[in-house]
């Protein structure tokens, strides 16, 4: 009895197992037609225009990468993302330690600062800095008035501003992930890193670090590769004389027209990108944080 | 008289308004085995966070060797460790991990790498040098957080319930081996754990904590047979408890009388006569006869339940005042007892506890 | 000890002075702003010589602005609606089904997140020139949908990976269709999900920049383009007034979903 009964049931539900998976397949087809049609293939138009436009062949990417103007560009981009990720490191690491630590009533309060100053719109925080940071604005007067300096700092229209700009964008990015990588590892452990004789900084030099050693990296990287492809803050903070990659893209398809090079530029961004992307999800586990930087 | 290697000074303990340790004092020698044992929240882990340096009291003092241990910081105290968790460095082999305490003192690399081997040895685990602790099973793991504790020839070795993540049967192998490194070694084990056959099985001496107080320290043998409160007799070993009423206290002893009017005899300290006490016997020190072959002395119960148990036997019997008790004998001096039959129990009064 | 908040002794007045700084420098812009909006001094002085609802005033009485509000607002609404309809059946897919490639499709629908978005812009721009798309609604919604859907993907395949697809088959068994099933027993079970991905898809669409800049034309932008377009000319305090006013929206929306999260829990 019990054996014709087992035996009836597995066609049965093998049937309802086919019947789902031609069901979920058919669901996907949205997405996939809306991103299919308006993603990939204007994506993939672009970049084939960068050796179609204006004739067939690479002369787009000889010019990008043997042109001062434009190798001043990439060096623009990649120092002020390095620094912006280096400074973000800096104080991110501690403060995020200190989100771990702290006694729970505390550490929701600096969740809400940091959530607040995530979500708020990014053109308002733009604005925000480029008032506080021109020449008469608050931190100039602020600065002058304690004699710090006697005039005023040229702090935008530069590439401080746009660093000081990215750091505070980049700042909860880095801070969130790294909190719960500080998070998961075992109190514990540092208390027998203590008991076995460590001081503080053998403790943080041979224990801590490298036990947070991977969020680090995969934080470093995703504010790395954000800052590459940011093109608002850069674009506002940093004038014309100094720009970065995303806002060369942008001025030479509206101002120059020039839809061959500005495909080659957003190759070799995208290719860059992507490449960093690999990495992480490689060797840092990924997670599912996103880079694409606004 | 000497002074003791450790000594432990009228320690207190407040998070807020609770009182997590209160007024523990307690001397430990060189070499000595000391196990606290007791029920969880009762501040026998704080007591030894106290000692490693996590925590400070609030109140008292820790003494090695006559010093003061409360100014020196936990990396300075020398002191070993053993945790719940294994709390190995994940990101170090076992080499490196038995290797830290070491490394950090700076010693040569050579007396490092001697040492290293020593101490895997010491714990079985030679062969295990480059693994990570990710591939151990947990006894692995807890024999080489031993190796590290003991790498730098610590005076004393601090032990947070390191087995209580095991198995049994692992539990009782790595037991085993811990009795053997302490006889090796020499080294001075402070020893916390809630399980109280572990506590006997390992211990020089046991200090038993409830409520933030230590109850009693002895030996296991004295904390069995001579329980001075109601609380380790209860938690160690099995016990039954009946209710007396205390009639006349004399030096050490107490006479006291049951709720039907049965006059008992028995171990007690400082009784108030008249007032309302607590009668301990161990269930093994128990004999029942039946009705008929007793003359008399002895209480009368009925015996409810018997169970063969290969070894000896269980009996629940009932007493007067409707009590259930147990009481273990070997099978054969439980000849012509049947269920639901009259008996007499009877104890040497040696084996009786009366408490408040 | 390092990680014994009572334990680190010197360190943590370290550790507490550095979140402190850090702590402030969030904040200063946001406080700054809402300040200076409500501050009389068309120079932006600060502190302000004397307060004024003056440039809230200018902001709500201007037409192009609140052309631009509530165009803003039309798309987001209708980006959220799509994004959670699109995104719940894609999710609804991947989780159910098993095929070859699966992983790499699940790949496909994440990279616009990966992607700078001045890629996907220029490449949209160029494609809906060719379409006649730009500077209409369509070509806002696509937009933005684009950057939206794999944010609303992975918060319902989240909420879809702890909901127990066995309370399906016991629906079914108790006699249920599969539509009544997705509907009675599904959606209720990853509402929260599906919340939060609305919420997400709302925010990112009120808040994009980059794409709606090459979408707009004269006659049609959403709030940020305007306010971009202002900044490059000067920093006028209405501009402030905008910001605050935005602030105050994504406020709102974070207390809307703590409180969510705090019922559901309890």
């Amino acid at each position: 009895m019990s054996t014709a009964l087992s035996s009836a049931a597995v066609p049965v539900r093998r049937r309802f197992k086919i019947g789902a998976e031609s069901r979920g397949v058919k669901l996907l087809l949205p997405a996939l037609l809306l991103l299919g049609g308006f993603f990939l293939i204007p994506v993939l138009t672009l970049l084939l225009r960068s050796v179609m436009e204006p004739a067939p062949g690479l002369q787009n990417y000889v010019e990008l990468l043997g042109s001062q103007t434009y190798v001043r560009v990439f060096f623009n981009t990649f120092m002020v993302a390095g620094v912006v990720t280096l400074i973000t490191l800096l104080i991110g690491f501690p403060t995020a330690w200190l989100l771990a630590v702290l006694p729970k009533r505390w550490s929701q309060l600096m969740f809400a600062v940091l959530l607040l100053s995530m979500w708020t719109n990014l053109l308002a925080r733009t604005y925000a800095w480029m008032v506080l940071l021109q020449q008469t604005g608050l931190i100039n007067r602020v600065l002058m008035a304690i004699g710090v300096i006697d005039e005023p700092l040229a702090l935008v229209n530069n590439l401080v501003g746009v660093t000081i700009g990215m750091t505070y964008i980049m700042l909860p990015f880095l801070v969130m992930p790294l909190h719960a990588t500080l998070r998961a590892i075992d109190p514990s452990t540092l208390r027998a890193a203590a008991i076995c004789g460590a001081s503080r900084w053998q403790a943080l030099r041979l224990v801590l670090l490298p036990l947070a050693l991977p969020g680090i990296a995969s934080g470093a990287l995703m504010v790395f590769v954000m800052s590459l492809g940011y093109y608002v803050t850069p674009a506002l903070l940093g004038g014309t004389n100094y720009m970065m990659l995303a806002e060369l893209i942008a001025q030479l398809v509206q101002s120059l027209l020039n839809w061959g090079l500005a495909g080659a530029a957003a190759f070799v961004l995208l290719v860059v990108t992507l490449g960093l992307y690999a990495v992480q999800l490689r060797y840092l586990g990924g997670g599912r944080t996103g880079f694409g930087g606004r | 008289m000497t002074t003791p290697f450790l000594q432990i000074r009228g320690l207190r303990k407040t998070y807020d308004q609770v009182v997590a340790i209160d007024h523990v004092s307690l001397d430990i020698q060189q070499g000595e085995f000391m196990t606290f044992l007791g029920p969880s929240g009762s501040g026998k882990s704080t007591t030894l966070y106290i000692v490693a340096g996590f925590q400070g009291p609030t109140e008292g003092q820790v003494l090695l060797n006559g010093k003061s241990l409360l100014e020196v910081a936990p990396n300075q105290r020398n002191i070993g460790m053993v945790f719940q968790r294994y709390t190995l460095f994940p990101h170090l082999t076992v080499g490196e991990n038995v290797a830290f305490p070491l490394r950090v003192r700076r010693r040569p690399e050579a007396e490092i790498k001697a040492k290293v081997e020593k101490m895997l040895e010491l714990v079985h685990l030679a062969g295990y040098r480059d693994r990570l602790p990710g591939q151990l099973s947990g006894g692995q793991q807890q024999r080489v957080a031993i190796a590290r504790a003991l790498a730098y020839d610590p005076p004393l070795l601090l032990m947070d319930e390191p087995l209580s993540a095991l198995d049994k049967k692992l539990r009782e192998e790595i037991q085993l081996e811990l009795r053997r490194i302490h006889q090796e070694t020499g080294v001075t084990i402070l020893y916390v754990t809630h399980d109280q056959e572990e506590a006997l099985r390992l211990s020089d001496r046991i200090a038993v904590f409830s409520q933030g107080k230590i109850e009693q320290v002895g030996t296991g043998e004295e904390l069995y047979e001579r329980p001075t409160s109601r609380f380790v007799a209860g938690f160690i070993g099995n016990s039954n408890f009946l209710p007396v009423k205390v009639e006349q206290m004399g030096s050490g002893r107490a006479r006291a009388v049951f709720p039907n009017g049965h006059a008992v005899e028995g171990a007690a300290s400082a009784l108030a006569a008249g007032s309302e006490g607590t009668l301990m016997v161990r269930p093994e020190q128990m004999r029942i006869r039946p009705a008929a072959a007793a003359a008399g002395h002895g209480l009368a119960v009925t015996v409810r339940d018997m169970t063969y148990l290969g070894d000896s036997m269980h009996f629940a019997v009932q007493t007067p005042w409707q009590q259930e008790i147990a009481v273990r004998m070997a099978v054969r001096d439980g000849q012509g007892l049947s269920i639901g039959a009259p008996a007499v129990l009877e104890w040497d009064a040696q084996h009786g506890h009366v408490f408040a | 000890m390092l990680l014994d908040f009572d334990r680190l002794g010197a360190w943590r007045w370290g550790l507490i002075g550095v979140g402190t700084v850090v702590m402030l420098f969030l904040l200063l812009p946001i406080v700054f702003i809402a300040a200076l909006s409500f501050g009389d001094s068309q120079w932006l002085v600060f502190p302000p010589p004397g307060w004024t609802l003056q440039w809230y005033q200018q902001l709500l009485t201007d037409p192009v602005w609140i052309d631009s509000l509530l165009t803003s607002a039309k798309v987001a609404v209708i980006v959220t609606v799509l994004s959670v309809a699109l995104g719940l059946l894609a999710s609804l897919g991947l989780a159910r089904s098993t095929f070859f490639g699966k992983s790499a499709l699940q790949a496909f629908f994440l990279t616009p997140m990966v992607l700078p978005v001045v890629v996907l812009a220029v490449a949209l721009y160029a494609f809906f020139l060719k379409l006649g798309l730009t500077g209409t609604l369509t070509g806002f919604v696509i937009g933005h949908l684009i950057i939206a859907l794999p944010f609303s993907i992975i918060t319902i395949g989240n909420s879809l990976q702890s909901f127990d697809p066995a309370l399906e088959d016991a629906a079914m068994i108790c006699g249920a269709g599969p539509i009544e099933v997705k509907w009675r027993v599904t959606l209720p079970a990853i509402r929260l999900g599906l919340f939060a991905a609305a919420v997400f898809s709302f925010l990112i669409s009120w808040d994009e920049v980059v794409l709606s800049i090459f979408m707009a034309s004269p006659t049609l932008q959403t709030l940020p383009v305007l306010i971009w377009s202002t900044l490059r000319q000067d920093l006028t305090p209405v501009i402030a007034a905008a910001s605050t006013l935005l602030v105050a929206l994504t406020i709102v929306l974070m207390l809307l979903v703590s409180l969510l999260k705090r019922g559901t829990r309890s």
